[in-house]
């Protein structure tokens, strides 16, 4: 009797912890099947639309969001640089690469809670394509780091991970079936402090 | 040990069932949307800044450079109508149905001499305003969309801070009005 009580109770102990502990862990990582992964970058092209699959769904209703369409743009997000290592605001960063063709797009720094990082004395706390230097082969390379860097640079402040959101605006890749043959650039760790 | 074994194998099924449900349920019981935020700050058809300037803006994913209005809208009350007069470098609109889901968005490309001036409408509103068009809504642009309470997004790119002035005088000129 009491065996048959454990196992019973061992059984919807397993069902309920694992099924709720599993949905969990596959919204805090970004699991979903519609993900676009090119080098660090990941996008979610059916992310916030109604084409998005079940996991993609259930983390969009999990923060109050209102995705970028079609027409709009895409973003792209990096939570690690080329080397595989998780990007950390005590670090400096090169990005340097092909970007796709878009209208304009922009770069800027979030913290682990997705709130944009601002550094005070009036920068800007996003880059974008039509303010940018640029090589005489119309390539761009930033710096992201704490320190300030020649050419391009996107500051950041404090410590920790946070990610690189870089979105494209109006760009025919978000349309196309093809996305995952674009180029984005190398995020390369260049130093870190301490 | 069979029964122990039976047990466990009953435990892993049922842990794929309750994943199941519980992914499924997590949309229709979410409180957090972009829905709730807005229902906060305003009655439908009153456009609210989605990053209010010295405040943390109420969508976390918005764009640093990009300023944004939304208004809520019911298609059971009739058509709604959104323009604002005057230039901006780029905008762009967006439908999203109750749950906040993109379904209909374009750029300033795509519109003629970048005007803008939408009207927001359910199949069934088309046919009638195909019929009988009221002259009002003569130049404006339609969007189909299959709902009946809705968010539209209209996003304005902020190149520079010298933009901003002339941007949010844009975006406050969005009206958003039921017709």
């Amino acid at each position: 009797m009491l065996k048959s009580v454990f196992l019973t109770v061992l059984a919807l102990g397993i069902a309920l912890v694992g099924g709720a502990g599993s949905v969990w862990l596959a919204l805090e990582r970004d699991f979903g099947f519609g993900s676009v992964a090119i080098g660090s970058w990941i996008a979610f092209p059916d992310h916030g639309t109604p084409e998005a699959d079940p996991y993609s769904r259930a983390r969009f209703s999990r923060d109050s969001d209102l995705a970028l369409g079609r027409a709009e743009g895409l973003v792209f997000t990096a939570r690690r640089d080329d080397g595989g290592d998780i990007l950390l605001r005590e670090c400096a960063y090169r990005i340097e690469g092909e970007m796709p063709p878009a209208r304009f797009w922009t770069l800027s720094a979030r913290d682990a809670g997705n709130g944009v990082i601002r550094i005070g004395g009036g920068r800007s706390p996003a880059l974008h394509s039509q303010a940018l230097l640029r090589r005489p082969d119309n390539s761009v390379a930033v710096t992201v780091s704490g320190r300030p860097a020649p050419e391009n640079w996107l500051a950041l402040d404090g410590a920790g991970p946070f990610s690189l959101a870089l979105t494209l605006y109006d760009t025919a890749i978000a349309s196309s079936a093809r996305i995952a043959e674009v180029e984005l650039p190398r995020i390369v760790r260049e130093g870190c402090d301490g | 040990m069979a029964r122990f074994l039976h047990a466990l194998a009953l435990g892993v099924f049922g842990a794929g069932i309750v994943h199941i449900v519980i992914l499924l349920l997590v949309p229709a019981y979410s409180e957090r949307d972009a829905w709730s935020a807005l229902s906060q700050q305003a009655n439908f058809y009153h456009p609210v800044r989605l990053d209010p300037p010295g405040a943390p803006p109420l969508i976390a994913s918005l764009d640093p450079l990009v300023d944004a209005v939304a208004c809520r809208f019911d298609l059971r009350d009739g058509v709604v109508q959104v323009r604002s007069e005057g230039m901006v470098p780029y905008w762009s609109i967006s439908a999203y149905e109750r749950a906040g889901l993109n379904i209909y968005s374009l750029n300033e490309n795509s519109s003629p001499q970048g005007r803008f001036d939408f009207v927001i409408a359910t199949p069934a509103q088309m046919i009638l305003l195909r019929n009988a068009m009221p002259p009002e809504l003569n130049d404006s642009i339609f969007i189909e969309a299959d709902t009946t309470e809705g968010i539209v997004v209209v996003r304005a790119f902020v190149p520079d801070e010298t933009w901003e002035p002339s941007i949010a005088q844009w975006l406050r000129d969005v009206e958003c009005t039921l017709h």
